[in-house]
Protein backbone atom coordinates (compact mmCIF):
# COMPACT_ATOMS: atom_id res chain seq x y z
CA UNK A 1 0.00 0.00 0.00
CA UNK A 2 1.41 3.43 -0.88
CA UNK A 3 1.77 5.69 2.20
CA UNK A 4 0.01 8.62 0.56
CA UNK A 5 -1.47 7.38 -2.71
CA UNK A 6 -3.20 10.71 -3.40
CA UNK A 7 -3.10 14.15 -1.72
CA UNK A 8 -5.00 14.17 1.58
CA UNK A 9 -5.66 10.42 1.56
CA UNK A 10 -7.96 9.42 4.44
CA UNK A 11 -9.23 13.00 4.82
CA UNK A 12 -12.77 11.53 4.89
CA UNK A 13 -11.84 8.65 7.19
CA UNK A 14 -14.28 9.78 9.85
CA UNK A 15 -17.69 8.49 8.66
CA UNK A 16 -19.49 11.53 10.06
CA UNK A 17 -17.52 13.71 7.62
CA UNK A 18 -19.16 11.94 4.69
CA UNK A 19 -22.25 13.60 3.21
CA UNK A 20 -24.22 10.37 2.94
CA UNK A 21 -23.75 9.28 6.56
CA UNK A 22 -26.21 8.56 8.05
CA UNK A 23 -28.14 7.46 4.99
CA UNK A 24 -31.39 8.98 6.26
CA UNK A 25 -31.30 12.39 7.87
CA UNK A 26 -33.66 13.83 10.42
CA UNK A 27 -36.52 15.01 8.20
CA UNK A 28 -36.38 18.65 7.20
CA UNK A 29 -37.11 20.53 3.98
CA UNK A 30 -34.09 21.14 1.77
CA UNK A 31 -32.77 24.69 1.37
CA UNK A 32 -34.73 26.55 -1.30
CA UNK A 33 -37.66 24.13 -1.20
CA UNK A 34 -41.08 25.72 -1.51
CA UNK A 35 -44.45 24.40 -0.37
CA UNK A 36 -47.12 23.96 -1.46
CA UNK A 37 -45.94 22.82 -4.86
CA UNK A 38 -48.31 24.09 -7.52
CA UNK A 39 -49.59 21.46 -9.91
CA UNK A 40 -48.17 21.61 -13.43
CA UNK A 41 -50.64 21.91 -16.27
CA UNK A 42 -50.11 19.90 -19.45
CA UNK A 43 -51.70 20.07 -22.87
CA UNK A 44 -50.27 16.70 -23.85
CA UNK A 45 -51.01 13.18 -22.68
CA UNK A 46 -48.76 12.02 -19.84
CA UNK A 47 -49.07 8.53 -18.43
CA UNK A 48 -49.04 7.49 -14.79
CA UNK A 49 -48.44 3.85 -13.97
CA UNK A 50 -51.34 2.05 -12.36
CA UNK A 51 -49.53 1.38 -9.10
CA UNK A 52 -49.13 5.06 -8.29
CA UNK A 53 -51.86 6.65 -6.21
CA UNK A 54 -51.82 10.21 -7.52
CA UNK A 55 -50.20 12.32 -10.18
CA UNK A 56 -47.03 14.19 -9.07
CA UNK A 57 -47.12 17.99 -9.29
CA UNK A 58 -44.20 18.14 -11.74
CA UNK A 59 -43.47 15.92 -14.73
CA UNK A 60 -41.93 15.88 -18.17
CA UNK A 61 -43.94 16.51 -21.31
CA UNK A 62 -41.39 15.57 -23.95
CA UNK A 63 -42.39 13.28 -26.84
CA UNK A 64 -46.11 12.77 -26.17
CA UNK A 65 -47.42 9.31 -27.09
CA UNK A 66 -48.71 8.86 -30.63
CA UNK A 67 -49.87 6.19 -33.06
CA UNK A 68 -49.74 2.47 -32.43
CA UNK A 69 -46.80 2.85 -30.07
CA UNK A 70 -48.85 5.33 -28.05
CA UNK A 71 -51.68 2.82 -27.76
CA UNK A 72 -49.22 0.18 -26.58
CA UNK A 73 -47.81 2.59 -23.99
CA UNK A 74 -51.32 3.29 -22.77
CA UNK A 75 -51.84 -0.45 -22.28
CA UNK A 76 -48.47 -0.77 -20.50
CA UNK A 77 -49.24 2.05 -18.06
CA UNK A 78 -52.49 0.31 -17.25
CA UNK A 79 -50.35 -2.16 -15.31
CA UNK A 80 -48.37 -1.28 -12.18
CA UNK A 81 -44.60 -1.21 -12.60
CA UNK A 82 -43.90 -4.28 -10.48
CA UNK A 83 -45.37 -6.47 -13.22
CA UNK A 84 -43.05 -7.63 -16.00
CA UNK A 85 -45.77 -7.09 -18.61
CA UNK A 86 -45.61 -3.33 -17.92
CA UNK A 87 -41.96 -3.26 -18.99
CA UNK A 88 -42.20 -5.78 -21.80
CA UNK A 89 -45.04 -3.90 -23.49
CA UNK A 90 -43.05 -0.67 -23.17
CA UNK A 91 -40.05 -2.30 -24.85
CA UNK A 92 -42.34 -3.48 -27.65
CA UNK A 93 -43.81 0.02 -27.95
CA UNK A 94 -40.28 1.43 -28.27
CA UNK A 95 -39.56 -0.81 -31.27
CA UNK A 96 -42.92 0.03 -32.88
CA UNK A 97 -42.18 3.73 -32.31
CA UNK A 98 -38.93 3.39 -34.27
CA UNK A 99 -40.73 1.77 -37.22
CA UNK A 100 -43.47 4.40 -37.14
CA UNK A 101 -40.86 7.13 -37.41
CA UNK A 102 -39.01 5.31 -40.19
CA UNK A 103 -42.22 4.94 -42.18
CA UNK A 104 -43.15 8.55 -41.56
CA UNK A 105 -39.71 9.61 -42.76
CA UNK A 106 -39.59 7.52 -45.93
CA UNK A 107 -43.33 7.83 -46.71
CA UNK A 108 -43.24 11.23 -48.45
CA UNK A 109 -40.81 9.99 -51.10
CA UNK A 110 -41.34 6.24 -50.97
CA UNK A 111 -45.09 6.34 -51.75
CA UNK A 112 -44.76 8.53 -54.90
CA UNK A 113 -41.70 6.57 -55.99
CA UNK A 114 -43.53 3.25 -55.70
CA UNK A 115 -46.51 4.80 -57.54
CA UNK A 116 -44.35 6.05 -60.40
CA UNK A 117 -42.56 2.70 -60.68
CA UNK A 118 -45.87 0.82 -60.74
CA UNK A 119 -47.32 3.10 -63.39
CA UNK A 120 -44.12 2.82 -65.42
CA UNK A 121 -44.28 -0.96 -65.17
CA UNK A 122 -47.90 -1.04 -66.28
CA UNK A 123 -47.15 1.29 -69.19
CA UNK A 124 -44.17 -0.83 -70.19
CA UNK A 125 -46.24 -4.03 -70.19
CA UNK A 126 -48.98 -2.38 -72.22
CA UNK A 127 -46.47 -0.91 -74.72
CA UNK A 128 -44.56 -4.18 -75.11
CA UNK A 129 -47.81 -6.07 -75.85
CA UNK A 130 -48.86 -3.51 -78.44
CA UNK B 1 -32.63 24.90 -30.90
CA UNK B 2 -30.15 22.19 -31.80
CA UNK B 3 -30.36 19.03 -29.76
CA UNK B 4 -29.25 15.44 -29.81
CA UNK B 5 -32.20 13.12 -30.44
CA UNK B 6 -32.66 9.37 -30.12
CA UNK B 7 -33.65 7.67 -33.39
CA UNK B 8 -33.77 4.05 -32.29
CA UNK B 9 -31.25 1.54 -30.93
CA UNK B 10 -27.65 2.53 -31.77
CA UNK B 11 -28.73 5.70 -33.58
CA UNK B 12 -28.74 9.32 -32.48
CA UNK B 13 -28.54 12.53 -34.47
CA UNK B 14 -28.48 16.26 -33.89
CA UNK B 15 -31.47 18.14 -35.25
CA UNK B 16 -33.68 21.17 -34.70
CA UNK B 17 -36.41 20.92 -32.10
CA UNK B 18 -38.54 23.50 -30.25
CA UNK B 19 -36.89 25.39 -27.41
CA UNK B 20 -37.99 24.21 -23.96
CA UNK B 21 -40.40 26.49 -22.12
CA UNK B 22 -41.26 27.19 -18.50
CA UNK B 23 -43.93 24.67 -17.55
CA UNK B 24 -44.07 25.26 -13.80
CA UNK B 25 -43.46 28.31 -11.58
CA UNK B 26 -40.40 26.62 -10.02
CA UNK B 27 -38.73 25.97 -13.43
CA UNK B 28 -35.82 27.74 -15.03
CA UNK B 29 -34.55 27.46 -18.59
CA UNK B 30 -30.80 26.95 -18.80
CA UNK B 31 -28.58 27.82 -21.72
CA UNK B 32 -26.30 24.79 -21.70
CA UNK B 33 -22.57 25.54 -21.67
CA UNK B 34 -21.10 22.06 -21.21
CA UNK B 35 -22.70 18.64 -21.28
CA UNK B 36 -21.18 15.19 -20.95
CA UNK B 37 -21.95 11.73 -22.25
CA UNK B 38 -22.37 9.35 -19.35
CA UNK B 39 -21.80 5.60 -19.46
CA UNK B 40 -25.45 5.17 -18.53
CA UNK B 41 -26.45 7.10 -21.67
CA UNK B 42 -25.16 4.09 -23.58
CA UNK B 43 -27.90 1.93 -22.03
CA UNK B 44 -30.40 4.33 -23.61
CA UNK B 45 -28.52 4.36 -26.88
CA UNK B 46 -28.57 0.58 -26.99
CA UNK B 47 -32.33 0.44 -26.46
CA UNK B 48 -32.14 -1.20 -23.04
CA UNK B 49 -34.23 1.28 -21.06
CA UNK B 50 -38.00 0.83 -21.50
CA UNK B 51 -40.02 3.80 -22.77
CA UNK B 52 -37.19 5.54 -24.57
CA UNK B 53 -39.08 7.41 -27.27
CA UNK B 54 -37.83 8.50 -30.67
CA UNK B 55 -36.90 12.19 -30.50
CA UNK B 56 -35.85 12.05 -26.84
CA UNK B 57 -32.86 14.22 -25.94
CA UNK B 58 -30.35 12.51 -23.66
CA UNK B 59 -28.02 14.21 -21.22
CA UNK B 60 -28.10 14.30 -17.42
CA UNK B 61 -24.71 15.89 -16.78
CA UNK B 62 -24.60 19.55 -17.72
CA UNK B 63 -23.71 23.06 -16.69
CA UNK B 64 -25.43 26.16 -17.95
CA UNK B 65 -26.38 29.77 -17.54
CA UNK B 66 -29.83 30.73 -16.25
CA UNK B 67 -31.72 32.20 -19.17
CA UNK B 68 -35.34 32.39 -18.02
CA UNK B 69 -36.94 32.08 -14.58
CA UNK B 70 -40.31 30.81 -13.35
CA UNK B 71 -42.36 33.12 -11.15
CA UNK B 72 -41.59 31.26 -7.90
CA UNK B 73 -37.82 30.96 -8.36
CA UNK B 74 -36.03 33.13 -5.80
CA UNK B 75 -32.53 31.71 -5.28
CA UNK B 76 -31.31 31.96 -8.88
CA UNK B 77 -31.00 34.96 -11.15
CA UNK B 78 -30.60 35.42 -14.86
CA UNK B 79 -26.97 34.89 -15.81
CA UNK B 80 -26.08 32.60 -12.88
CA UNK B 81 -23.78 29.75 -13.83
CA UNK B 82 -24.94 26.46 -12.35
CA UNK B 83 -24.26 22.74 -12.34
CA UNK B 84 -27.36 20.57 -12.09
CA UNK B 85 -27.82 17.23 -10.29
CA UNK B 86 -29.22 14.53 -12.53
CA UNK B 87 -32.04 13.85 -10.04
CA UNK B 88 -35.07 16.10 -10.26
CA UNK B 89 -36.00 16.55 -6.62
CA UNK B 90 -38.63 18.69 -4.94
CA UNK B 91 -36.86 19.12 -1.59
CA UNK B 92 -40.04 18.69 0.42
CA UNK B 93 -41.37 15.14 0.01
CA UNK B 94 -40.91 12.25 2.45
CA UNK B 95 -37.68 11.16 0.74
CA UNK B 96 -36.12 14.54 -0.05
CA UNK B 97 -36.57 15.62 3.56
CA UNK B 98 -34.47 12.62 4.60
CA UNK B 99 -31.73 13.33 2.06
CA UNK B 100 -32.83 10.61 -0.36
CA UNK B 101 -33.29 12.94 -3.32
CA UNK B 102 -32.90 10.11 -5.82
CA UNK B 103 -36.20 8.78 -4.54
CA UNK B 104 -38.20 12.03 -4.79
CA UNK B 105 -41.87 11.22 -5.19
CA UNK B 106 -42.89 14.50 -6.80
CA UNK B 107 -41.19 14.34 -10.18
CA UNK B 108 -41.94 11.04 -11.89
CA UNK B 109 -45.44 9.74 -12.69
CA UNK B 110 -44.18 6.86 -14.83
CA UNK B 111 -42.53 4.59 -12.33
CA UNK B 112 -41.70 4.08 -8.68
CA UNK B 113 -38.20 2.78 -9.45
CA UNK B 114 -36.65 6.23 -9.63
CA UNK B 115 -37.36 9.93 -9.40
CA UNK B 116 -37.36 12.24 -12.40
CA UNK B 117 -34.06 12.31 -14.28
CA UNK B 118 -33.02 14.58 -17.15
CA UNK B 119 -32.84 12.88 -20.51
CA UNK B 120 -33.28 9.36 -19.24
CA UNK B 121 -36.43 8.06 -20.96
CA UNK B 122 -40.05 8.32 -19.86
CA UNK B 123 -39.38 5.67 -17.24
CA UNK B 124 -37.76 8.50 -15.28
CA UNK B 125 -40.40 11.08 -15.99
CA UNK B 126 -40.11 12.08 -19.65
CA UNK B 127 -37.85 15.09 -19.27
CA UNK B 128 -35.63 16.08 -22.19
CA UNK B 129 -31.97 16.23 -21.23
CA UNK B 130 -29.07 18.60 -21.50
CA UNK B 131 -27.37 17.44 -24.71
CA UNK B 132 -28.97 20.45 -26.34
CA UNK B 133 -28.63 24.21 -26.47
CA UNK B 134 -31.31 24.74 -23.82
CA UNK B 135 -32.91 22.61 -21.12
CA UNK B 136 -35.83 22.94 -18.73
CA UNK B 137 -34.78 22.59 -15.06
CA UNK B 138 -37.64 21.99 -12.58
CA UNK B 139 -37.35 22.76 -8.83
CA UNK B 140 -34.60 25.22 -9.70
CA UNK B 141 -34.17 26.54 -6.17
CA UNK B 142 -33.50 23.05 -4.83
CA UNK B 143 -31.19 21.20 -7.23
CA UNK B 144 -28.78 23.46 -9.11
CA UNK B 145 -25.56 24.57 -7.44
CA UNK B 146 -24.03 27.91 -8.38
CA UNK B 147 -20.52 27.53 -9.80
CA UNK B 148 -18.13 29.75 -7.82
CA UNK B 149 -16.48 32.65 -9.61
CA UNK B 150 -13.11 31.70 -10.98
CA UNK B 151 -14.05 28.05 -11.42
CA UNK B 152 -14.40 26.71 -14.95
CA UNK B 153 -17.61 24.94 -15.98
CA UNK B 154 -15.64 21.80 -16.80
CA UNK B 155 -14.20 21.66 -13.29
CA UNK B 156 -17.74 21.60 -11.84
CA UNK B 157 -19.47 19.60 -14.58
CA UNK B 158 -19.08 16.18 -12.99
CA UNK B 159 -20.61 17.31 -9.69
CA UNK B 160 -23.93 16.63 -11.44
CA UNK B 161 -23.50 12.87 -11.56
CA UNK B 162 -20.36 10.79 -11.90
CA UNK B 163 -18.26 12.34 -9.13
CA UNK B 164 -20.96 12.06 -6.43
CA UNK B 165 -21.92 8.64 -7.78
CA UNK B 166 -18.35 7.36 -7.51
CA UNK B 167 -17.97 8.90 -4.06
CA UNK B 168 -21.25 7.37 -2.89
CA UNK B 169 -20.09 4.03 -4.27
CA UNK B 170 -17.07 4.13 -1.97
CA UNK B 171 -19.12 5.51 0.91
CA UNK B 172 -21.61 2.63 0.70
CA UNK B 173 -18.63 0.29 1.03
CA UNK B 174 -18.47 1.56 4.64
CA UNK B 175 -14.70 1.92 4.65
CA UNK B 176 -13.41 2.50 8.17
CA UNK B 177 -9.68 2.58 7.45
CA UNK B 178 -7.28 0.06 5.96
CA UNK B 179 -9.83 -2.01 4.04
CA UNK B 180 -9.10 -3.74 0.76
CA UNK B 181 -11.34 -2.46 -2.01
CA UNK B 182 -11.91 -3.87 -5.49
CA UNK B 183 -13.58 -1.56 -7.99
CA UNK B 184 -15.06 -3.27 -11.03
CA UNK B 185 -15.07 -0.89 -13.97
CA UNK B 186 -12.34 1.64 -14.77
CA UNK B 187 -14.69 4.07 -16.46
CA UNK B 188 -15.39 7.56 -15.10
CA UNK B 189 -17.56 6.45 -12.15
CA UNK B 190 -15.08 3.72 -11.25
CA UNK B 191 -12.19 6.19 -11.36
CA UNK B 192 -13.96 8.53 -8.95
CA UNK B 193 -14.89 5.59 -6.71
CA UNK B 194 -11.19 4.65 -6.54
CA UNK B 195 -10.11 8.19 -5.65
CA UNK B 196 -12.89 8.37 -3.08
CA UNK B 197 -11.87 5.06 -1.53
CA UNK B 198 -8.43 6.54 -0.89
CA UNK B 199 -10.01 9.67 0.60
CA UNK B 200 -11.96 7.45 2.99
CA UNK B 201 -8.82 5.66 4.12
CA UNK B 202 -8.81 2.43 2.11
CA UNK B 203 -5.66 0.37 2.57
CA UNK B 204 -5.46 -1.12 -0.91
CA UNK B 205 -7.49 -0.38 -4.03
CA UNK B 206 -7.60 -2.60 -7.12
CA UNK B 207 -9.30 -1.79 -10.42
CA UNK B 208 -10.72 -4.58 -12.59
CA UNK B 209 -11.65 -4.09 -16.24
CA UNK B 210 -10.99 -5.66 -19.63
CA UNK B 211 -10.05 -2.46 -21.48
CA UNK B 212 -6.31 -2.09 -21.05
CA UNK B 213 -6.04 1.62 -21.82
CA UNK B 214 -8.61 2.35 -19.11
CA UNK B 215 -6.68 0.28 -16.61
CA UNK B 216 -3.52 2.20 -17.55
CA UNK B 217 -5.46 5.43 -17.06
CA UNK B 218 -6.66 4.23 -13.65
CA UNK B 219 -3.10 3.47 -12.58
CA UNK B 220 -2.06 7.01 -13.44
CA UNK B 221 -5.18 8.88 -12.32
CA UNK B 222 -6.23 6.95 -9.22
CA UNK B 223 -2.90 5.39 -8.19
CA UNK B 224 -4.39 1.90 -7.97
CA UNK B 225 -3.28 -1.61 -8.82
CA UNK B 226 -5.03 -3.10 -11.84
CA UNK B 227 -6.21 -6.46 -13.15
CA UNK B 228 -7.35 -7.17 -16.70
CA UNK B 229 -9.88 -9.97 -16.22
CA UNK B 230 -9.26 -11.25 -19.73
CA UNK B 231 -5.66 -12.00 -18.76
CA UNK B 232 -6.48 -14.28 -15.84
CA UNK B 233 -8.15 -17.70 -15.96
CA UNK B 234 -10.83 -17.01 -13.38
CA UNK B 235 -11.22 -13.51 -12.00
CA UNK B 236 -13.04 -14.69 -8.87
CA UNK B 237 -10.35 -17.18 -7.89
CA UNK B 238 -7.60 -14.71 -8.84
CA UNK B 239 -8.97 -11.96 -6.61
CA UNK B 240 -9.69 -14.29 -3.72
CA UNK B 241 -6.14 -15.56 -3.90
CA UNK B 242 -4.86 -12.00 -3.91
CA UNK B 243 -6.46 -11.48 -0.51
CA UNK B 244 -5.30 -14.57 1.39
CA UNK B 245 -7.98 -16.78 -0.13
CA UNK B 246 -10.78 -14.79 1.50
CA UNK B 247 -11.35 -11.97 -0.94
CA UNK B 248 -11.43 -8.21 -0.41
CA UNK B 249 -13.44 -6.40 2.26
CA UNK B 250 -15.36 -4.27 -0.22
CA UNK B 251 -16.41 -4.70 -3.85
CA UNK B 252 -17.85 -1.84 -5.87
CA UNK B 253 -19.87 -2.48 -9.04
CA UNK B 254 -19.26 0.53 -11.25
CA UNK B 255 -20.28 -1.25 -14.45
CA UNK B 256 -23.95 -2.20 -14.40
CA UNK B 257 -26.10 -3.83 -17.00
CA UNK B 258 -23.78 -4.05 -20.02
CA UNK B 259 -20.93 -5.96 -18.45
CA UNK B 260 -18.53 -8.09 -20.46
CA UNK B 261 -17.22 -11.37 -19.11
CA UNK B 262 -20.09 -13.83 -19.45
CA UNK B 263 -21.44 -14.92 -22.81
CA UNK B 264 -24.47 -16.52 -21.18
CA UNK B 265 -25.49 -13.37 -19.32
CA UNK B 266 -24.98 -11.25 -22.43
CA UNK B 267 -27.12 -13.54 -24.57
CA UNK B 268 -29.88 -13.70 -21.96
CA UNK B 269 -29.85 -10.04 -20.98
CA UNK B 270 -28.66 -8.06 -23.96
CA UNK B 271 -29.60 -10.38 -26.82
CA UNK B 272 -32.84 -12.06 -25.79
CA UNK B 273 -33.91 -9.42 -23.22
CA UNK B 274 -34.93 -12.18 -20.82
CA UNK B 275 -33.36 -10.20 -17.99
CA UNK B 276 -32.48 -6.54 -17.58
CA UNK B 277 -28.97 -6.61 -19.01
CA UNK B 278 -25.98 -8.70 -17.97
CA UNK B 279 -25.33 -8.70 -14.19
CA UNK B 280 -21.93 -10.35 -14.56
CA UNK B 281 -20.08 -7.84 -12.40
CA UNK B 282 -22.67 -8.00 -9.65
CA UNK B 283 -22.27 -11.77 -9.63
CA UNK B 284 -18.50 -11.41 -9.43
CA UNK B 285 -18.79 -8.92 -6.57
CA UNK B 286 -20.88 -11.33 -4.53
CA UNK B 287 -18.57 -14.26 -5.30
CA UNK B 288 -15.32 -12.35 -4.70
CA UNK B 289 -15.97 -10.28 -1.58
CA UNK B 290 -15.04 -11.86 1.73
CA UNK B 291 -17.72 -13.27 4.02
CA UNK B 292 -19.35 -10.46 5.96
CA UNK B 293 -18.03 -7.96 3.42
CA UNK B 294 -19.75 -5.10 1.65
CA UNK B 295 -20.93 -4.92 -1.94
CA UNK B 296 -21.73 -1.46 -3.21
CA UNK B 297 -23.69 -1.10 -6.44
CA UNK B 298 -23.65 2.13 -8.41
CA UNK B 299 -23.65 0.56 -11.87
CA UNK B 300 -27.09 0.97 -13.40
CA UNK B 301 -29.51 -1.94 -13.61
CA UNK B 302 -33.01 -1.71 -14.98
CA UNK B 303 -36.32 -3.37 -14.23
CA UNK B 304 -37.80 -5.94 -14.05
CA UNK B 305 -35.23 -8.56 -12.91
CA UNK B 306 -31.75 -10.05 -13.12
CA UNK B 307 -30.21 -13.44 -12.52
CA UNK B 308 -27.83 -12.97 -9.60
CA UNK B 309 -26.69 -15.25 -6.75
CA UNK B 310 -28.73 -13.92 -3.85
CA UNK B 311 -28.28 -17.24 -2.02
CA UNK B 312 -24.52 -16.79 -2.02
CA UNK B 313 -24.92 -13.26 -0.69
CA UNK B 314 -27.22 -14.49 2.06
CA UNK B 315 -25.02 -17.36 3.11
CA UNK B 316 -21.88 -15.23 3.12
CA UNK B 317 -23.58 -12.63 5.30
CA UNK B 318 -22.90 -9.80 2.90
CA UNK B 319 -24.10 -6.25 3.15
CA UNK B 320 -25.46 -5.12 -0.20
CA UNK B 321 -25.88 -1.39 -0.58
CA UNK B 322 -27.06 0.37 -3.69
CA UNK B 323 -28.82 3.46 -4.91
CA UNK B 324 -29.01 6.01 -7.63
CA UNK B 325 -26.86 8.76 -6.17
CA UNK B 326 -28.57 11.35 -3.98
CA UNK B 327 -26.47 13.92 -5.79
CA UNK B 328 -27.46 17.19 -4.15
CA UNK B 329 -26.24 16.31 -0.67
CA UNK B 330 -22.74 15.49 -2.00
CA UNK B 331 -22.21 18.57 -4.14
CA UNK B 332 -20.84 21.08 -1.57
CA UNK B 333 -18.46 18.52 -0.03
CA UNK B 334 -17.08 17.41 -3.37
CA UNK B 335 -16.86 20.97 -4.67
CA UNK B 336 -14.55 21.58 -1.72
CA UNK B 337 -12.46 18.53 -2.63
CA UNK B 338 -12.09 19.85 -6.18
CA UNK B 339 -11.15 23.34 -5.02
CA UNK B 340 -8.55 21.98 -2.61
CA UNK B 341 -6.98 19.77 -5.27
CA UNK B 342 -7.91 16.41 -3.80
CA UNK B 343 -9.90 15.44 -6.87
CA UNK B 344 -8.99 16.61 -10.37
CA UNK B 345 -12.46 16.13 -11.83
CA UNK B 346 -11.60 17.72 -15.15
CA UNK B 347 -8.60 15.40 -15.45
CA UNK B 348 -10.71 12.52 -16.73
CA UNK B 349 -11.83 14.39 -19.86
CA UNK B 350 -10.12 12.86 -22.85
CA UNK B 351 -12.31 14.15 -25.68
CA UNK B 352 -14.21 17.35 -26.45
CA UNK B 353 -16.64 17.75 -29.34
CA UNK B 354 -19.07 20.38 -30.52
CA UNK B 355 -22.69 19.32 -29.93
CA UNK B 356 -23.08 18.88 -33.69
CA UNK B 357 -20.61 15.99 -33.53
CA UNK B 358 -22.40 14.21 -30.70
CA UNK B 359 -23.16 11.06 -32.77
CA UNK B 360 -19.43 10.69 -33.46
CA UNK B 361 -18.70 11.18 -29.76
CA UNK B 362 -21.25 8.50 -28.82
CA UNK B 363 -19.67 6.08 -31.27
CA UNK B 364 -16.17 6.74 -29.96
CA UNK B 365 -17.26 6.40 -26.34
CA UNK B 366 -19.35 3.28 -26.91
CA UNK B 367 -16.65 1.54 -28.93
CA UNK B 368 -13.93 2.65 -26.47
CA UNK B 369 -11.79 3.98 -29.29
CA UNK B 370 -8.92 6.45 -29.26
CA UNK B 371 -8.30 6.07 -25.55
CA UNK B 372 -11.68 7.58 -24.74
CA UNK B 373 -12.53 7.88 -21.06
CA UNK B 374 -14.91 10.84 -20.99
CA UNK B 375 -16.49 12.96 -23.74
CA UNK B 376 -17.68 16.51 -23.19
CA UNK B 377 -19.94 18.30 -25.68
CA UNK B 378 -20.11 22.04 -26.24
CA UNK B 379 -23.24 23.61 -27.76
CA UNK B 380 -22.62 26.04 -30.60
CA UNK B 381 -23.32 29.20 -28.61
CA UNK B 382 -21.08 28.30 -25.65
Amino acid sequence: MPDRPIPDAAVDLEPSSRPGVPMERTPQPMPGARVPIRVQHSDVRVFKHKGRAGFPPVFGTAQPPHGVSGLLRKVAYGYPDHLARHWMILLLADRVDVWEHRLARVGPWAVPTVGVLALTGLAWRKWSRA
Amino acid sequence: MRALTYQGPFKVRVENKPDPRLEHPQDVILKVTRTAICGSDLHLLHGLVPDTRVGHTFGHEFTGVVEELGSEVSQLHKGDRVVVPFNISCGTCFYCQRGLTASCENSNPSSDVACGVYGYSHTTGGYDGGQAEYVRVPFADVGPLKIPDGMEDEEALFLGDILPTGYMGAEMGEIKGGETVVVFGAGPVGLFAMRSAWLMGAGRVIAVDCVQYRLDFAERYAKVETVNFREVDDIVLYLKELFEGRGPDVCIDAVGMEAEGSLGQRVLGLGLKLEAGAPTVLTWCIDVVRKGGNVSIVGVYGPPWNLMPIGTAMNKGLTLRMNQCNVRRYMPHLLQHIREGRIDAKGIITHRFPLEEAPKAYHLFAQKQDGCVKCVLTPGHA
